[in-house]
């Protein structure tokens, strides 16, 4: 019998005016993508390995102690039950499989979902702690109204699926240069420049900061409206390596992350079907529109005025710039942002973060015991390095904010 | 309104109105009122008071119900010959279901006195729209449960549940 095509919901969604609308046809595998599978409760599995003298590969048992059924599972299938912590959305589990095993088996997710539905070993949650926290005490009305303006929020999407002509045609027209030997020279020659301006510029720091006149917060405020814009432009960079590797960028636009953080996005996972170098370099290439920008604007600082209001913005510019190409690479920070993602496909482990914190945490509430071997010592490093990195971060920014008060 | 040549073939056609003779369907014409909206335009929304029921005659209209916040679910599209907000003719309950212009729309509407009007003057006629439009509502009753079963299968699907085997 042919299986019937997806379900297909026809919504009209209205917009502030109220009579204008969009019509949008959601298909059951837009919801299936973005579900969020949660294992049990770990008290109530077990999993152990099964070794054979036949099978070259390992094989595993996951047993239900509620219901005393078993289940035999493969690596693959272990590593993707490893990925169903109820965070994790069937899309992203399956990015992390195509990063662990270079390759993707269109029925292995859905085929274990079954499986694991029919042993009970699965539950169905609400997506967000917050979400599901703000849920329970709807009855408040400064609940409600803080759910209705988070949900609110999170509907403010504006993208476009249809945006592969437009980065190509950018690409075609000037894009490419940025991937030229030329580009990479003039980047490193800028930083070295920016480096020598910044490094000038500090020695007089208290003098520059008086540029905002006393305003340094507003200053600081201005300085991040702009830097919003050039997130834009990060974003853009990342499409631009996704053409020049012959992938398809799927989708451009703004919303807010979680309800609440303004941010562009942009989604170029058809990367992952290209060479490890191309998705490094993906990954690579926007952040260091922060550095090129971070760079003229030093520059720009250093030869202005001391003590205008113009070599102000333009050092917290740099600042501010330079911050983020810190943030956007350097994987230690607790953020899941390019450098990050270079890192877990370089050493091959996926599931880094989530991974470090859940062992971190079993050893700071008693649960787990320290052992010492490669995964271990990696996620203790993980953990350490990215927790000093924050408290760094922070003090640096504090320190930031103070001088330009005093 | 007027009797048109134009007019009296396309009521013809409405399937409530099939069984008409040529002097019913030109009795009932002329209680018929003309309605034009523009696109877009919205001509009720849920909930509010109504009694007529609006037959298209150019045109499409969306009806929809209120799902979450601004969110609507489409749940039928009107095209000409078809007709809606019957339910509010017959019981005066309030609109089940916002109803909005997808295109420029022309409509016929038919108010509640004027139906009892067509009933007092034309028995036979009336029996055989009530006739057509119990046919009508069986109709409806059957997409309304396909849709629920489609609503089901979406979140069957959407989720991933398998049922099948347990």
């Amino acid at each position: 019998m042919q299986r019937p095509a997806p379900a297909k919901f026809e919504l009209l969604v209205r917009r502030d005016d109220a009579e204008d609308f969009e019509l949008r046809q959601v298909a059951s595998v837009v919801g299936y993508l973005n579900s969020r599978p949660r294992r049990v409760d770990p008290d109530s599995y077990e999993i152990s390995e099964l070794r054979s003298r036949l099978a070259v590969a390992p094989g595993f048992i996951l047993k239900n102690k509620a219901t005393d059924r078993f289940l035999l599972l493969s690596a693959q299938e272990r590593f993707l039950w490893d990925q169903m912590d109820g965070a994790t959305s069937l899309q992203e589990i399956a990015t992390a499989y195509v990063l662990e095993y270079g390759e993707f088996d269109f029925e292995i997710i859905p085929s274990l979902l079954r499986k694991l539905q029919r042993a009970q070993l699965l539950t169905f949650e609400p997506r967000s702690r917050l979400r599901a926290a703000l849920a329970r005490n709807r009855g408040r009305v400064i609940v409600k109204a803080l759910e209705l303006a988070l949900t609110s929020l999170e509907r403010i999407r504006i993208a476009s699926h249809n945006v592969q002509g437009f980065f190509q045609a950018l690409y075609r027209f000037g894009g490419f240069l940025v991937f030229t030997p030329f580009a990479a020279i003039v980047c490193a020659v800028l930083a070295l420049v920016g480096a020598a301006a910044a490094l000038m510029l500090f020695r007089d720091v208290r003098d520059m900061l008086e540029g905002f006149g006393g305003h340094a917060l507003r200053g600081i405020l201005t300085v991040k409206l702009v830097f919003f814009a050039s997130v834009a432009l990060h974003q853009f960079v990342h499409g631009l390596a996704c053409i020049h590797y012959r992938r398809r960028v799927r989708e451009f636009g703004f919303t807010f992350l979680h309800g609440f953080v303004p941010t562009f996005y942009i989604d170029v996972t058809d990367i992952f079907m290209a060479s490890r170098r191309a998705r490094v370099v993906t990954a690579v290439t926007g952040a260091l529109v922060h550095l090129v920008l971070g760079a003229v604007a030093f520059i720009v600082a250093a030869r202005a005025p001391t003590g205008s209001f113009t070599q102000a913005f333009a050092a917290a510019s740099g600042i501010i710039q330079w911050q983020a190409l810190v943030v956007a690479l350097y994987p230690f920070c607790f953020i899941e942002m390019d450098g990050y993602h270079v890192l877990v496909d370089v050493l091959g482990v996926p599931t880094l973060k989530h991974d470090a914190i859940a062992y971190a945490k079993r050893i700071l509430t008693g649960a787990g015991r320290l052992r010492e071997g490669r995964e271990e010592l990696l996620w203790i490093a993980y953990v350490v390095l990215s927790t000093l990195s924050v408290a760094g971060f922070i003090a640096f920014n504090v320190w930031i904010i103070v001088s330009a008060t005093h | 309104m007027q009797a048109s040549a134009e007019t009296l073939a396309f009521l013809h056609d409405v399937r409530v109105f099939e069984s008409f003779s040529d002097p019913d369907l030109i009795a009932l014409t002329e209680r018929l009122r003309p309605r034009e909206l523009r696109r877009h335009q919205i001509l009720f929304r849920e909930g509010d008071p109504g009694d007529e029921m609006c037959i298209v005659r150019r045109g499409t209209v969306l009806i929809s119900k209120a799902v979450t916040g601004k969110v609507e679910q489409v749940l039928v599209r009107v095209e000409p010959l078809d007709f809606f907000g019957e339910m509010s003719l017959f019981d005066g309950s309030p609109r089940s279901a916002t109803a909005q212009a997808e295109t420029e729309v022309e409509l016929l509407i038919l108010g509640r006195d004027s139906l009892q009007a067509m009933t007092d003057a034309a028995p036979r006629a009336a029996a055989a729209f009530f006739y057509a439009m119990v046919q009508v509502f069986m109709e409806r009753l059957r997409r309304s449960t396909l849709q629920v079963a489609e609503a089901t299968r979406w979140g069957l699907e959407a989720t991933g549940l398998d049922v099948e085997a347990r």
